[in-house]
């Protein structure tokens, strides 16, 4: 029997503060646990199956997203005038944005993620490289302070890490704002030049700089908090077939990484969540090289490929991290996650197989995979029409075996079962990426789909 | 500003050249006077315009969301009249009323929401025939 100490306010209704898959997949997520849903839509999104579903549906604002779904005014217009006692804001748009989760909590609601302190100091790189270390997280070498605007003490730094490295803006992600140096002649340009993008981009010109791994793969690790200082780990996954920086395939576990090396790194993430307070649900991003692992970021939110894990873990991730909003106490223990079996999801994105440029347009027909071991996260439907306005990500299909060769056959199957008329889409794209020798070995690094993308192109 | 005059065939004839050098099939234009829609087709084009009078009649749109509540809750008045600055009603957020204004004047003949209904940005609320 489930607990609840402390005194956050409960809710019974949650508005999801999204849209897409991930409106869908919170919206199951909240009914399964008997909670009532608040639906909120741009212009472009007034058709949306999943508003048929919730208890209320509401436009907030214009097809762009910035006066819609970045609306924060009229999001919480919304949740005032549909009595909602929370706020989710999926992943994406809103969901890291600490001055939305403080309005929020102003407003008297709850914010379904990471209290807006945790998410400041997340999004400041230097801040949480301070707290990782403190936990014993292991880091990128690279000092834990921004660097000094005197370039011969740069210069000096960059030595002392030793070439090459890259300069990041410390309130930057996603690729933006950094520069990888590989010689000292090269180092003043590169400091200029980031520093301004980072003014521009982020309001900021803080850098810092850390060593520049050169065969790294992603690996992150899913964590789960409640407000009461439990907090557990649910394994690990591997992200890094990237494309400009945006995620591919996924998969659960990181294949060819030993328990005994991953284990000290699961419990130290866990450490730095106790530290500093963290509730609600989280990953650790970490690079992986030579046996070693870096932390680079921590997201304070759900992310794309949660699915990998819960399948994995056999946890709903979405409605523990509900729980976990409304108070309820973690109900496992360390000792009780087992992941098993292997998992991968296929992003299909409304884009053209070969440019990957976006594809707008009426979904004239559908076929989505079904079977044993296969789930299909998705708002989309046959008449559906795919907008310009948004992120490309139409479904995720995500299937999970006993074992890796058997999930790879799995998505295979459930690959060539999916057809999407009317639209490009990347499935072609996806078929043979899953047919090529050295996916199928696993184990690639983060380069490794954009040098397959120009051995490909070559003739 | 002065606002372009679409009736006028020379900016007909300069809109029809541009499309046609840009490779553009067609462009329709709808404005408080009418409405003007150029067709180009293989080298020929086609014109056609038409004032707002036999057009449909213009839908007021909710700015934002919130509890409609029309000016008289009753629609037995309607039709009547109304000019473009009057108030039709509010949207009730809390204790703030937001007064939502005709912007058209005409005939006022539908009202389509029920008073008390959540309304989202966009949902239409009122039906205003332009007077011929």
């Amino acid at each position: 029997m489930s607990s609840r100490p402390d005194k956050r306010p409960m809710f019974d209704t949650v508005l999801i503060a999204n849209r897409g898959e991930i409106a869908t997949r919170i919206q199951r997520a909240c009914h399964d646990l008997g909670l009532k849903t608040v639906a909120v839509c741009s212009e472009a999104d007034r058709d949306a199956s999943y508003g048929k579903s919730a208890d209320v549906f509401l436009c907030i604002g214009p097809s762009s997203a910035s006066k819609s779904y970045l609306n924060k005014d009229a999001i919480l217009l919304a949740a005032r005038l549909t009595g909602a006692g929370a706020i989710h804001p999926g992943y994406g748009f809103l969901s890291e944005n600490a001055a939305f989760a403080e309005a929020i909590e102003a407003a008297g609601l709850v914010f379904i993620g990471a209290n807006a302190a945790s998410i400041a100091t997340m999004g400041d790189k230097i801040a949480a490289k301070r707290v990782m270390l403190a936990a014993g997280v292991p880091c990128v070498p690279g000092p834990n302070t921004a660097l000094p605007e005197d370039q011969s003490l740069v210069e000096q730094i960059a030595l002392d890490i030793g070439y090459p490295v890259i300069i990041k803006a410390t309130g930057g992600g996603g690729g933006r704002g950094m520069r990888v140096v590989t010689e000292p002649a090269r180092l003043p340009d590169a400091l200029a030049l980031t520093r301004e993008e980072a003014r521009q981009a982020f309001g900021s010109p803080a850098l810092y700089m850390e060593k520049f791994l050169q065969h790294p793969r992603h690996i992150e690790i899913q964590v789960l908090c409640d407000a009461h200082g439990n907090a557990v780990w649910l394994g690990h996954r591997d992200c890094s077939m990237q494309r400009r920086h945006q995620k591919v395939v996924e998969e659960a576990p990181a294949p060819g990484i030993a328990p005994e090396i991953i284990g000290p790194v699961g419990e130290a993430c866990v450490e730095a969540c106790r530290q500093i307070g963290y509730c609600g649900v989280g990953t650790f991003e970490f690079l992986y090289e030579n046996g070693a692992f870096y932390f680079i970021e921590m997201n304070t939110r759900l992310q794309v490929e949660h699915p990998v894990t819960e399948l994995t873990a056999g946890i709903d991730i979405v409605q523990q991290q509900i729980k976990a909003a409304q108070g309820i106490p973690l109900e496992l223990t360390q000792q009780q996650v087992t992941c098993g079996g292997h998992s991968f999801e296929c992003r299909i994105n409304a884009e053209d197989p070969e440019t990957f440029m976006s594809s707008a347009g009426v979904i004239t027909g559908l076929q989505l995979p079904e079977g044993e071991g296969i789930r299909v996260d998705t708002h989309i439907h046959a008449g559906y029409k795919v907008s310009p306005y948004y992120d490309s990500l139409i479904a995720k299909v995500i299937v999970h075996a006993q074992t890796r060769v058997e999930a790879l056959a799995r998505m295979r199957q459930a690959l060539a079962d999916t057809r999407v008329d009317g639209i490009s889409t990347n499935i072609s794209f996806l078929r043979a990426l899953l047919e090529d020798a050295a996916f199928a070995k696993g184990e690639t690094d983060i380069h490794y789909l954009e040098q397959w993308l120009k051995q490909r192109a070559t003739p | 500003m002065s606002a372009i005059d679409f009736s006028d065939p020379k900016t007909i004839a300069f809109l029809t050249e541009a499309l046609t050098a840009a490779g553009v099939d067609g462009l329709e234009i709808s404005s408080a006077s009418g409405n003007l829609r150029i067709v180009v087709s293989g080298g020929e084009s086609h014109v056609s315009h038409g004032v707002k009078a036999s057009s449909k009649p213009a839908v007021i749109k909710a700015p934002m969301a919130g509890i409609f509540q029309p000016r008289n809750s009753a629609s037995a008045d309607l039709p009547h009249a109304v000019a473009a600055a009057d108030v039709l009603g509010f949207l009730r957020v809390g204790d703030v009323l937001v007064p939502l204004q005709a912007g058209h004047s005409g005939v006022l003949n539908r009202r389509l929401i029920e008073p008390g209904t959540l309304v989202g940005f966009g949902d239409a609320l009122f039906e205003i025939e332009a007077q011929s």
